[in-house]
């Protein structure tokens, strides 16, 4: 017992010196272990990066650039044309037209990142030209109708409105013209798409027989010009191209009722016998209105209700025949 | 003994036989009860009272209750350029300082209140087999009508939300808590609004219209993704060539003339009556209400209604008598200014009478305006200008206006509809929110962010969502 004493205290200074050595040391190993190990726990909201960009309203060459991005506390904008910004939201004036590749890095306070790229394209918003309307068989040329024989009024039928118009020359021309019979409902019906709102000017070639000097009253040229809100409920328009595949029914338009509907009309103008058979050029105006599709009505009128020589449709031409060599419709574009 | 057990025989058979499910399912026969009401016209039409009662909102000062459309200048006007509180306090400062929390107890009001609206909509759709064949179209697009109104408020305010659009119970977490795509939300926005158009009539303002419902569903066709000016211009024009609405002769009436022919719809208050009355007008006073002054006029705003209002400035704002500095709105004074005309609705100012205007002429001009621009910059459509200026003529504006930029447009809104909780989803609609409220807050020493223009989910709702319920970005 006492030599295990005396070792003990020849020794103890030696054994409490390596303890605390050892301690610390062992210590030291700890903290360095644990100490990022407690403060690396796993990173539960990492950031998610996110953006929008929406073009300005008050420069086209500025964008607006909307941080979505969740758990992130700094961020780091490459807007893709050497400019960047640390900013939330980020706005950048680019040089011009033109792609650009916009970076978003979200990053949260750990150092945790998110990158997001987007392309955006810097373009300057024009206002385009309003295009001047399709019209098919503008010049009443004879071609193939959806069915019998070949005619002037192929694309312009609507059997509903009244009698189609026939195939007829004039003008220094053959099988060029529309003819709306003298006493009879003849008509001409097409429906086009237009642009809402926009101004239209509409061009109408045609001669008048001179009148007879009979007893029926003398033709008037009615030009109507048809909105597409007028349209039979339900009614999507087709736009054929070839006059073969146009139907010559079941239109927007099925009654002389509804055209007669004053709100249907954005044009309605009567054009009376001139006095002079040769061909003249008649221009009127109209605006589409909150429409994109219209229909233009053509047909003889000023002769009796009923009893003329064709369908009734509560109409008939006056007494002289009426050609019309064709149609133009144009674009009014400032 | 042998008796007895006969006796004791029957009487466990007459106990076995008498425990059928109608012994124990009885209804009460003295108080109505949801599950046995609305079975007939009469009963459902309570119901359909009971929608606009929801938007409404109880006039109380509890912060538990649902106030509805009571507290919706907070969750819009607030945020906006517009108006601010007088003196920066509370929660309600959280607003104009775009320093939301999603703890924020007005968020969490609106959207319970209107999540509750949206309930009793469900509830009228649900017990529709119960209506008569000649109420039952009336009824429809009435529930319909308040259901797209209730939801187009919240997709705007808070993006992708919850889509119910049936009755349900606190066991169908999955439709409680699931988030749907916007486009989903608008879709079921738009057919409503289609249903209601086409079976409700022009026959009242506080109650849904089909005129009501084409400048709702018009506005929701310039706001949605998919953008459709042409049919919002037709919608506009439907209800311009109806010829049943027009504007009041001089703008104050607008307010204070109720039931005027300029209002296509609006939420009723009657002063004085604790139930039905309202009492956002007190709190836009200074220390009326319970606080001592919310939504006051920004100097902002008043600087645009001075140069660009024309005569709508004096009934838009005026200057607080007790605190010079500060300017309040005119529009909904409960207690009356000598001064301007304007008689107290009530004589109590906490239960003011003032009515909400929701949808009046004079924002489908303008809306009808906006439609013809479509994507365009400006425009100088004669229709477009007709409209314009008749807004403009009304404010004693009379100069001939040959074109229109999409920031007069903006602007003319603005005067125009001043704090009627039109102008954030203005600026959203236009495009311009991020820029003209990030140069507000740095004008004004604030800190905007794009995320600041969505609303946070209500914390509770998140909370009680189980993580399926999404925050919003930047909460």
């Amino acid at each position: 017992m006492k030599t295990k004493d005396k070792l003990f205290k020849k020794y103890h200074f030696l054994v409490i010196f390596l303890s605390i050595a050892l301690f610390s040391f062992s210590a030291c190993e700890s903290f360095e272990f644990e100490l990022p190990e407690e403060g690396s726990i796993e990173d539960k909201t990492p950031p998610s990066a996110e953006f929008e960009a929406s073009q300005s309203t008050v420069d086209f060459k500025r964008y607006n650039f909307a941080n979505l991005s969740v758990s992130a506390t700094t961020y780091q904008w490459d807007f893709g044309d050497g400019n960047t910004s640390t900013d939330v939201d980020g706005v950048n004036d680019y040089p011009g037209e033109g792609k650009y590749t916009v970076t978003l890095t979200a990053s949260d306070a750990l150092g945790v990142e998110s990158t997001i790229s987007k392309e955006i394209e810097v373009v300057e918003p024009e206002q385009p030209d309003t295009p001047d309307p399709v019209i098919v068989n503008a010049d009443f040329t004879k071609l193939p109708k959806s069915s019998g024989s070949d005619c002037a009024c192929s694309a312009w039928i609507n059997k509903s409105l009244g009698d189609q118009g026939e195939s007829s020359s004039g003008n220094g021309g053959s099988d060029n013209v529309l003819k709306l019979d003298n006493i009879e409902p003849d008509h001409a019906y097409q429906e086009f798409e237009v642009v809402p709102n926009a101004d239209y000017t509409i061009t109408v070639l045609a001669s008048f027989k001179e009148p007879s000097g009979g007893a029926a009253p003398t033709s008037v040229l009615e030009v109507r010009v048809l909105s597409g809100s007028g349209y039979v409920g339900g009614y999507t328009p087709v736009y054929y191209t070839d006059t073969a595949e146009f139907p010559q029914d079941n239109w927007g338009y099925t009654s002389i009722a509804q055209v007669e509907t004053a709100a249907n009309n954005l044009l309605n103008e009567s054009i009376a016998n001139p006095v002079d058979d040769s061909y003249v050029t008649y221009t009127f105006t109209f605006n589409s209105g909150a429409n994109d599709s219209v229909a233009l009505f053509l047909r003889g009128i000023g002769g009796p209700a009923t009893g003329g020589n064709g369908g009734d449709f509560g109409y008939n031409s006056g007494d002289e025949e009426i050609r019309i060599d064709t149609v133009t419709i144009t674009a009014i574009n400032k | 003994m042998k008796k007895l057990k006969y006796i004791f025989s029957i009487l466990i058979i007459t106990v076995i036989v008498s425990c059928n499910d109608d012994f124990l399912d009885l209804k009460p026969i003295n108080v109505p009860n949801g599950e046995t009401f609305y079975a007939n016209d009469d009963e459902i039409e309570l119901g359909v009272v009971n929608m606009y009662d929801g938007i409404q909102g109880i006039n109380s000062t509890r912060s538990n209750d649902n106030h509805g459309i009571q507290v919706e200048f907070y969750v819009t006007e607030m945020r906006s350029d517009n108006t601010e509180t007088k003196s920066s306090e509370g929660e309600a400062a959280q607003f104009e300082d775009f320093a939301i929390e999603a703890t924020n107890g007005i968020v969490d009001d609106y959207y319970r209140s209107f999540y509750n609206i949206i309930f009793r909509a469900n509830v009228i759709l649900e017990n529709l087999g119960n209506a008569s064949d000649a109420k039952r179209g009336q009824f429809e697009g009435e529930a319909k009508f308040v259901r797209a109104y209730a939801y187009f408020n919240l997709v705007r305010l808070f993006g992708n939300i919850p889509l119910v659009d049936r009755v349900i119970s606190p066991e169908d977490k999955e439709i409680q808590f699931t988030q749907k795509p916007q486009s989903e939300v608008y879709a079921l926005i738009e057919s409503d609004l289609e249903f209601a158009i086409n079976s409700l009539t022009n026959d009242s303002q506080y109650r849904a219209s089909k005129a009501a419902a084409q400048a709702l569903l018009a506005k929701v066709y310039m706001t949605t993704e998919n953008k459709r000016y042409l049919q919002a211009q037709q919608l506009c024009e439907d209800i311009i060539n109806s010829s049943q609405f027009s504007l009041e002769t001089n703008f104050k009436d607008i307010f204070f003339n109720e039931g005027n022919s300029e209002v296509l719809f609006v939420i009723g208050y009657n002063g004085d009556d604790a139930l039905n009355s309202q009492n956002f007008s007190a709190e836009w006073l200074n220390a009326v209400g319970r606080t001592s002054g919310v939504n006051y006029a920004t100097p902002d705003s008043k600087e645009a209604l001075d140069n660009f209002g024309g005569n709508r400035a004096q009934f838009s704002y005026r200057v607080d008598v007790t605190q010079p500095t500060k300017f309040q709105v005119v529009k909904y004074i409960p207690d009356g200014d000598s001064s301007l005309g304007i008689d107290p609705t009530s004589s109590n100012p906490t239960q003011a009478g003032n009515d909400w205007i929701v949808l009046r002429y004079a924002d489908v001009l303008l809306m009808h305006v906006e439609a013809i621009m479509a994507t365009n910059n400006d425009t100088s459509v004669p229709a477009a200008l007709e409209s314009f200026q008749k807004v403009r003529d009304r404010a004693g504006l009379t100069t001939p206006v040959t074109s229109i930029t999409k920031d007069e447009l903006l602007l003319e809104r603005r005067v125009e509809l001043a704090y009627e909780n039109h102008r954030l989803f203005d600026l959203l609609r236009f495009n311009k929110a991020q820029e003209v409220l990030s140069n507000f807050a740095t004008n004004t020493g604030r800190s905007f962010s794009a995320t600041d223009l969505l609303l946070p989910i209500p914390q509770r709702e998140v909370n009680l969502g189980k993580g399926v319920l999404n925050q919003n970005p930047g909460y």
